[in-house]
């Protein structure tokens, strides 16, 4: 063997890749050849170096490191995935035109949920944390559906008896409504369409500005109804948590323990509808415009015929059928209520939208679904006792009792069945 | 944990994330003697390679051939290494206009601070096959496996690649006792 042959050798042979024979002539060659022997010696060392190197850094360990930022990401792009899809959904359904006043409809129903509301009456005073609140001319904050931070957010702005909504699951919508004279200007900053909306009737009768809404609830609090659950944590920031409960709601205020200022205000209506409020912004530098009533330069009006007068109960079993026959071919809905309609709305469009009917006859079924939802979140409002027991009942059942509640001022109640028949029933003879 | 890459490429494909975990640990030690030797410290090493393991998760769906599987990998940290040398080269302008603070001496990895530079200056073949047999712990064998090439080939490559590191040692050696 030569030195050309045994350098050629010499890595596998260091790392024992070479049969006997051919080992045992390498080594002897070493043996005597020093250069080889030196050179050999080297690449030992230099290997030596990169084993110890290599078990040095092994000792870093990285997997918890990697796996724990692929789980936080992961939920951040599946929530980021979901607001994305739901955005581009709405926004398909609106941008298709015959289905833009269903699609109207479907962000008054909405409107109609979150001004329909007056739970309160009114007493005495806990000074420091709602003096912002009783005062304040104008009021920006954003309102959560549910408590959990994961539903439809609405950006608000009141200035006085007027309010800007944005929801975050329309963002080209906006609303404008004006509480004394019960008009909604809405707005489809797309479409550069607007349409007004009269919201008069059972509506106009008990609508409240959010800011109102809120004002009762510090109201409620004064009322030695509320209790001090000392001091939490929350949104990432110190708060002092006081809960008050009322017959109908449950409110729960976190405020800032140096400065009063609420951070947060959860409140449970009834038995279906929660709501989270938080970023409050007190009398901020903002333009009146913002609430005008008149339509902005640049948007066409559209003439209209949604009128959302007092709802009753034929039109919330109208909304029933519209929830069964076409929502959820043939059966009946899980959950009712405002929270359920507003996540199946994108639903009933696609679904109205494949029938293939009239723009008009569209239109219809949006309001009709809106309409009757309205007759049932006015029910939660006032404390009105009632009970579902749909879930999963095929519409044109007889036999099944879908729904009961007890009418204002009646001694017996109201049960709708399967097939939508509607009979009065003593309170004993109420389905178990 | 034996099973091949693909194996694992797929299971994460197929919605198994948390067998993700089998190539970390395969891997991490090849990652982070190459970044060591570019970014010259132990955290922002584990840094980058914690967000080039991370990247590669998320963009393993762009992976053509699930066999190549670490070379991909060292791509990603060779961009990951210079997303960040880039970033830091900019914070320290900014220290620098800021005030004449000490630098804080880098924490390395290993002591052989020398010789991950000398493997990160290594052409990328070479590199590779140096990074799986000494932090990858593949033998020759898995090597010439893995990288689809004869077993001749990958002691030839290996050869040289001892050759060329003996020379940056070298000369690194020299430049210091200057």
């Amino acid at each position: 063997m030569n030195c050309t042959e045994c350098k050629e050798l010499l890595v596998a042979y260091v790392e024992g890749l070479l049969d006997d024979s051919q080992k045992q002539t390498l080594a002897e060659h070493l043996k005597n050849c020093p250069a080889c022997q030196a050179e050999a010696d080297e690449l030992t060392g230099l290997q030596e170096r990169l084993v110890r190197n290599g078990k040095t850094v092994a000792q870093s360990d990285l997997e918890n490191g990697v796996m724990n930022q692929i789980v936080r990401e992961q939920n951040i792009r599946l929530k980021a995935a979901a607001k994305a899809t739901e955005a581009l959904k709405t926004r398909r359904i609106l941008m298709k035109s015959p289905m833009t006043k269903i699609a109207a409809a479907a962000v008054i129903l909405i409107a109609v949920v979150l001004i329909g509301i007056n739970p309160f009456g009114s007493s005495v005073t806990w000074a420091q944390v709602i003096e912002p609140i009783l005062n304040a001319k104008i009021v920006i904050f954003d309102m959560i559906l549910g408590t959990d931070d994961t539903g439809v957010v609405s950006h608000e702005i009141v200035i006085g008896s007027r309010m800007r909504k944005t929801m975050s699951n329309m963002p080209n919508m906006t609303m404008i409504i004006d509480t004394d004279n019960a008009k909604l200007l809405g707005l489809d900053n797309d479409a550069k369409t607007a349409v007004y909306v009269d919201i008069t009737g059972d509506l106009g009768d008990r609508h409240r500005s959010y800011i109102k809404f809120v004002r009762q609830i510090i109201h409620q609090l004064q009322d030695g109804q509320v209790e001090e659950l000392g001091e939490q944590t929350i949104d990432g920031q110190k708060a002092i948590l006081f809960v008050g409960k009322g017959q109908n709601e449950e409110v729960r205020i976190w405020a800032d323990p140096e400065t009063a200022h609420p951070i947060r205000i959860e409140a449970q209506i009834g038995q279906e509808f929660s709501f989270t409020m938080k970023n409050f912004e007190f009398n901020a530098a903002i333009d009146e415009s913002l609430v005008s009533m008149n339509v902005p330069e640049g948007f066409t009006l559209q003439k209209t015929d949604i009128a959302l007068g007092n709802a009753s109960e034929e039109d919330f079993v109208e909304s029933l059928r519209i929830w069964a026959e076409i929502i959820g071919d043939g059966t009946f809905p899980a959950v009712i209520g405002s929270q359920s309609a507003m996540s199946d709305m994108p639903t009933l469009v696609q679904k109205v939208d494949a029938m293939q009917i009239t723009e008009e006859q569209g239109t219809q079924i949006g309001m009709s679904f809106a309409r009757g939802l309205m007759f049932h979140q006015m029910m939660e409002n006032q404390g009105g006792q009632w009970h579902y027991a749909g879930a999963g009942v095929k519409l044109g059942d007889a036999s099944k009792p879908i729904f009961w509640y007890q009418p204002q001022n009646a001694t017996t109640y109201r049960v709708i069945y399967g097939d939508l028949s509607v009979k009065d029933v003593a309170a004993e003879n109420l389905p178990k | 944990m034996s099973e091949n890459d693909k194996f694992y490429v797929e299971r994460c494909l197929d919605g198994h994330p948390d067998d993700f975990r089998y190539l970390v640990r395969r891997y991490q030690a090849a990652l982070l003697a190459n970044l060591a030797g570019k970014l010259g410290d132990k955290d922002r090493a584990e840094e980058a390679a914690q967000e080039t393991l991370v990247r590669a998760y998320f963009n393993m769906g762009k992976l053509r051939k699930p066999d190549a599987f670490f070379s991909w990998l060292l791509g990603i940290a060779d961009l990951v290494a210079k997303e960040q040398y880039r970033k830091e080269q900019l914070q320290r302008r900014r220290q620098i206009v800021r005030s004449f603070s000490e630098e804080a001496p880098p924490t390395e990895l290993s002591q052989d601070y020398a010789l991950e530079t000398a493997i990160a200056e290594l052409p990328e073949a070479y590199r590779k096959i140096i990074l799986l047999r000494y932090y990858g712990g593949h033998s020759c064998n898995q090597i010439a496996e893995q990288l689809d090439m004869p077993l001749g080939t990958v002691t030839k490559t290996l050869s040289r690649a001892y050759a060329m590191l003996r020379d940056a040692l070298r000369q690194q050696e020299q430049a210091s006792s200057l």
